[in-house]
């Protein structure tokens, strides 16, 4: 995730896209390596129930409200692997397993993004006959109107926010405003044809094709972004370009799509047309999806965290369950926010990372089987530019280590221990038992902390995410999750750790770090056009992160997925970190 | 004793008409002063409670259990130590049947964390304990003060009470009792004191559920000083000059001490069940300081129960049996002072 | 009598609006005395990652730097008229009852509280049926065999019910019926879709909420059965020779029915404005869940919907037991 106040970011090369690419893997999309046959794992590194059979009527599961079905205006992992059914950006993730998933290829577009004018102007080819479900033909208009509607914040909020960073006239208000004269208004995409769109930034942005793989780049005609259908109510029946579309959607509570008869498998390989129908219903409770995935009343579980503690019981004692489970490592990093201004001393911040049980912290998540791995880097395996090591003994003394703990406190003058509050979320399962055996820990050390906690909604917009609020209320930890919005390490790092990132409300850089080593070393990363040298340069910036003591990793995330024995074409999606749901069918 | 829904104050009035009218008849009997063979009725009604085994049973457990709130906490070992060695690396489930009971951990350990269950359980006694007791006095002193002035003076003043009573009967309480918790402040200065954390949750829960409770004192404490006002007694002490206040704190008030204790008595299960209602809903204590509500929380919504039921059994145990001798002492209480509802 | 009904009429429309009213000064007034600012509010809806301008245009739209009583005259007014709001490209008529236009879900309250009352509906409905029929039953045997082991059995489990949490019931059932046995599965299925799973699915609900409600009501109908058979009028009828069992129901119960079927009312408006705890520990998606999904996305249109919805239920059965109570007992009238 990226700020406005980016300013210097020069070319990150394009060839960081292509370099995925060269990870091997099958081209023309989800047949990979097909492994017929289930065992424990086994989707995550092959397909499992490879198939091409049509029909039935597939039942999907999700145990929260979706923030939003309009592609243009969500903003979680779950919801980008899920809206491809119905929507087609202009490039998408390669659908294979492994790191294959993490290569970008074309979808709209005829290819990946063509920079020029030093990576400030991208240019894309739409692929010609591509319809919409009423029959239309998708023209270059219908994507510029799609990125158009991303600036109506005040009616579709919840989207991401890169093309008001990144285009030249951020300061468009949307489509709906004064609606005659700001149709196709915005000025910095421009339609030169019918079958190609160009963007105009403000600064260079090599990883922009990491951009338009959001969802949000996916068109829309204006004519059907009105009435029943339109602004706030487009979440009600989304135009499709993709292989479903929506038949009847009552909301918050169950969707139901069906085939786009419209769609061309020909042009869009990266997704399936399998099931004939695909009822998708929501705020189910999670024991009741757990039980309904075991029953073989449901046969996805969409939101991807995995099964409650009933059903990994059953399932990890059942050897014909565990078969059909996968335990993969889902990109996420769980850890907390060690914030440098209320506790400005870098001894006091090692004193708590020596201090920390990283065993009582893991099983605040699930435990060494199903919460994950503990952490010592801010960077998960997952992401590019990846490198371990292990400053403060996470893992040859994960019980936490108390002499070196006292010994830093020595050092920064605290011998007796401090005291600061512990920040976190109190619907974030994990998070408030990771609050709870980080201050048991603390206190061993004679670090009391006294832990407050607030609901998710609040948490980075109202609480943690607002930097007065911390200081005045002397937050020295904050419990938090990340992934990264695309799979590099600028993805994952900038946002958590460059010093620009500080903002006063919805603020990620919660340690509020500005480090004159880490700026200037992501500067270096963007000027540098050379594509090792890039992908060196992430773990000196995780590592100084480290040094400074600013982020305790606790867990890279582990879930443990059922995936019921009749769904076909089941595998890890490596960038979702959950299966990938636009290839699934059901055996016949 | 009136509970509605689901384990809050709900609708007003008490049991049977003929209640309200008994008990003062009965009371006044005795407590006029006309003794009867020497006797009061305070020594008729605890001769009549000693021999309701069931009540005395309460009894004995409620002051089992405060000697538990009051002094357990420094018997038992930390709440808030972790074991992680004592439980299952894969289920995080605590080894051993019914939940890792042993000598060590008499009650066993919690889930995930490995937490002493006997000591969580005596800490968490404490707090609903206390934010039961407090409450309940909170409520009884409104109630009364309002109830008595209301049925006494009448007229506009009753009707005002009387209304703003049906309009605390009208909120759906547990809502707002949540919502409440999440509008106030985390630091509070009252009087020059900084409050923050536990202390100022705790002092949050108890104004929260006596505030919402003191209609049902309120509405009870009302009836009692209608039918009492018309007595002669209030006509004789009238006669000698005596005036409103008087009256009502020297006369009627002495004489409603056996529905106020009994009300009172049966009015903290009900508190005890709210606090544990609001902890289960994520809103009462903040941990990782125990409450038996946010146990069975834990147990229940994360699932744990599937896997080790003591884990939700012995909070819920707890909840249970002290609702239950409250509620017999309670009872036994009320049946001593009015042999009629017998 | 129609006085009487006018009165209470009027006085209820006056306790609506006092409740809408603290309501809205609880909600919107507390935090803004606690210090929260407009723009911290407006922030709660902007998503992960506003811009200023975001938050300032949400300010905007969701009318949240009006005064306070230009808020309260809208919602008001919504309720009588009908309100429009603006989806984006249109303006969308919101017709009366317009209970506001909720923040997070950008739609109008209403129609998001309707698609809930089904459920609370029949939960709170079946519950009560199973409850009352069953208190009033065994509180009727207790009261006749009084002292008995039936009797003492009855009160024994009455004062189980009442005493225990319903959550733990709850859970305790759902361990038992559902995971292990797996007999029953508690997921709302409407009745017009399919009547018999329909009950199915909710027996375990209605079960559990009934076991605490009818505790009581054997309670109540036991001591209201005991004072009535002692009075005169049943010596006499029984002196008349007419058949116990008319004795029973047709004098006795008949008296000591009314205070419980008051009661009955009133605990049944209060449970139709959400059985939170039963709805949370089930899952089942009412009024209760809706509530506090509001509470925990401080959507305050939301809040503020329901929780007049819910006064409405309470107020209108207060309104009709004492309307009822007024037909039945003519002193009442006189007041």
């Amino acid at each position: 995730m990226i700020r406005r106040q980016i300013s210097g970011l020069a070319a990150l090369t394009a060839a960081g896209a292509l370099a995925l690419a060269a990870c091997g893997g099958s081209s023309g999309g989800s047949s990979g390596t097909g492994s017929g046959s289930s065992s424990y794992n086994a989707a995550v590194s092959s397909v499992v129930n490879p198939s091409s059979a049509k029909g039935g009527t597939m039942t999907w599961d999700l145990n929260v409200t979706p923030d939003s079905t309009d592609y243009q205006n969500t903003y979680y992992a779950y919801m980008w692997d899920f809206v491809r059914l119905y929507s087609m950006p202009l490039v998408t993730y390669k659908s294979c397993p492994g790191k294959c998933g993490l290569q970008l290829v074309p979808s709209l577009a005829t290819s990946l993004g063509t920079p020029s004018d030093g990576g400030r102007v991208w240019t894309y080819h739409l692929k010609p006959n591509v319809k919409f479900q009423n029959g239309h033909t998708v023209t270059s208009a219908d994507v510029k109107y799609g990125v158009e509607r991303t600036f109506a914040k005040s009616v579709l909020p919840a989207g991401p926010i890169y093309y008001q960073v990144l285009l030249q006239d951020n300061k468009y208000p949307g489509p709906y405003v004064d609606r005659a004269k700001n149709i196709m208004g915005l000025t910095s995409v421009t339609t030169p044809n019918p079958t190609t769109v160009v963007f105009h930034l403000n600064q260079p942005f090599a990883d922009f094709n990491y951009v338009v793989a959001i969802p949000q780049s996916t068109p829309v005609e204006p004519s059907w972004d009105t009435g029943a259908h339109g602004g706030a109510n487009f979440q009600l029946d989304p135009e499709s370009t993709g292989p479903y579309q929506f038949q009847s959607y009552t909301l918050n509570k169950q969707l139901t799509l069906v085939p786009n008869k419209y769609w061309n498998a020909a042009t869009d390989s990266q997704v399936k047309q399998l099931a004939s129908k695909i009822v998708v219903n929501m705020n189910v409770n999670q024991s009741t999806v757990d039980q309904n995935l075991l029953a073989g009343y449901a046969q996805m579980d969409i939101h991807g965290l995995g099964v409650q503690a009933a059903a990994k019981d059953k399932i990890l004692t059942s050897p014909s369950l565990k078969a059909d489970s996968d335990n993969p490592v889902n990109g996420f990093l769980r850890f907390a926010y060690i914030n440098t201004k209320v506790i400005p001393d870098v001894h006091c911040r090692e004193a708590i990372e020596y201090a920390a049980d990283k065993t009582t912290l893991q099983d605040a998540y699930g435990g060494p089987i199903v919460g994950g791995q503990i952490a010592s880097t801010v960077m998960p395996p997952t992401v590019l530019g990846y490198k371990s090591f292990d400053l403060y003994k996470a893992s040859s003394q994960p019980g936490g280590d108390v002499k070196d703990a006292k010994t830093q406190l020595q050092q920064c003058g605290k011998a007796g221990g401090f005291s600061f509050n512990i920040a976190y979320r109190t619907d974030t399962p994990g998070d408030p038992q990771a609050a709870t055996a980080l201050q048991a820990a603390l206190k061993n050390v004679g670090i009391n902390t006294t832990l407050q906690g607030f609901p998710t909604a609040k948490y980075y917009t109202n609480f943690a995410g607002v930097p007065a609020y911390v200081h005045s209320h002397d937050i020295g930890v904050a419990i938090g999750g990340w992934g990264a919005d695309w799979p590099d390490g600028y993805g994952f790092l900038y946002d958590l750790s460059d010093g620009q990132t500080i903002i006063p409300a919805g603020n990620t850089n919660i340690s509020e770090i500005n480090d004159p080593v880490v700026n200037s070393l992501f500067n270096q990363a963007t000027t540098t056009t050379n594509q090792s040298a890039t992908t060196a340069i992430w773990p000196k910036i995780d590592m100084q992160i480290m040094k400074d003591a600013a982020i305790l990793p606790i867990v890279y995330q582990k879930v443990l997925l059922y995936r019921p024995p009749n769904v076909t074409n089941v595998y890890m999606d490596d960038f979702y970190g959950m299966y990938n749901y636009a290839v699934l069918g059901l055996k016949k | 004793m009136r509970v509605g829904s689901e384990q809050l104050m709900a609708a007003p009035l008490d049991v049977s008409p003929a209640e309200t009218q008994a008990s003062p008849e009965a009371l006044i009997q005795g407590m006029g002063g006309r003794k009867i063979e020497g006797r009061s009725l305070g020594q008729i009604a605890w001769m009549r409670l000693r021999r309701d085994k069931v009540a005395m049973a309460g009894a004995v457990f409620i002051i089992f259990l405060i000697l538990v709130a009051v002094f357990g906490p420094y018997i038992v070992q930390n709440p808030d130590t972790y074991h992680p060695n004592l439980l299952n690396q894969t289920l995080l489930s605590p080894n051993g049947p019914f939940g890792g009971i042993s000598l060590a951990h008499p009650f066993g350990v919690d889930p995930q964390s490995g937490r002493d269950l006997l000591a969580r359980v005596v800490v968490g006694s404490r707090y609903s304990l206390l934010i039961a007791f407090l409450a309940t006095v909170l409520a009884v002193v409104i109630g009364v003060f309002f109830g008595l002035i209301a049925g006494f003076f009448g007229g506009w003043v009753d009707t005002l009470i009387a209304r703003t009573m049906d309009v605390f009967l009208a909120f759906p309480l547990l809502v707002f009792a949540i919502a409440l918790v999440g509008v106030f402040p985390s630091k509070a200065t009252i009087g020059g004191v900084t409050l923050t954390g536990n202390t100022l949750r705790v002092l949050m829960l108890i104004f929260i559920i006596g505030f919402f409770s003191w209609p049902y004192m309120g509405r009870i404490i009302r009836g009692q000083t209608l039918s009492l006002r018309e007595r002669e007694f209030v006509d004789a002490a009238r006669s000698l000059g005596a005036r409103g206040p008087y009256i009502l704190f020297r006369e009627l008030l002495p004489n409603m001490v056996g529905p106020i204790l009994v009300y009172a008595t049966l009015l903290i299960p009900t508190n005890i069940l709210f606090e544990a209602a609001l902890s289960y809903l994520g809103v009462g204590i903040i941990p990782p300081t125990p409450s038996w509500g946010a146990m069975v929380s834990d147990a229940v919504q994360n699932q744990w129960y599937y896997i080790d039921p003591m884990y939700m059994f012995i909070p819920g145990m707890a909840i249970f049996l002290t609702v239950v001798a409250f509620n017999l002492f309670g009872d036994g209480l009320r049946d001593a002072l009015d042999p009629k509802s017998r | 009598m129609i006085t009487f009904i006018i009165r209470r009429l009027l006085a209820t429309v006056l306790l609506l609006i006092i409740v809408s009213m603290i309501t809205f000064a609880i909600f919107f007034l507390l935090p803004r005395l606690a210090g929260q600012t407009s723009y911290n509010l407006a922030a709660q809806y902007v998503g992960r990652n506003p811009i200023p301008s975001q938050i300032h245009a949400m300010e905007a739209r969701l009318g949240l730097n009006e005064p306070l009583q230009v808020q309260f005259g809208r919602f008001l007014k919504g309720i009588v008229a009908g309100e429009t709001y603006s989806s984006g490209p249109n303006r969308v008529h919101c017709p009366a009852p317009c209970l506001g236009y909720s923040w997070r879900n950008q739609q109008p309250v209403w129609p998001l509280l309707t698609s809930n009352i089904p459920v609370t509906l029949s939960l709170a409905v079946g519950a009560a049926v199973i409850w009352l029929v069953s208190g009033v039953a065994i509180g009727v045997v207790s009261a006749l065999r009084r002292g008995t082991i039936i009797d003492r059995l009855s009160m024994g489990t009455a004062l189980l019910g009442v005493s225990l949490p319903i959550f733990f019931t709850g859970a305790l059932a759902l361990l038992l019926f559902s995971f292990h046995w797996h007999i029953f599965n508690v997921q709302y299925v409407g009745i017009t879709q399919n009547p018999l799973l329909w009950a199915k699915n909710l027996i375990l609900p209605w079960v559990t909420l009934a076991f605490l409600y009818s505790a009581l009501y054997a309670r109540l109908t036991r001591a209201g059965m005991l004072e009535t058979m002692n009075e005169d009028y049943i010596r006499t009828a029984r002196a008349k020779g007419l058949p116990e069992r008319t004795v029973i129901l047709k004098h006795g119960l008949r008296a000591a029915l009314t205070p419980i079927l008051t009661i009955f009312g009133l605990d049944l408006g209060l449970l139709l404005g959400g059985a939170v705890l039963t709805e949370v520990t089930f899952s089942l998606h009412g009024l209760g869940l809706f509530t506090i999904q509001a509470i925990n996305n401080s959507d305050l249109p939301e809040i503020m919907g329901v929780v007049l919805l819910a006064s409405f239920f309470i107020v209108i059965a207060n309104m009709i037991v004492d309307i009822l109570y007024a037909a039945i007992d003519p002193r009442v009238r006189l007041q």
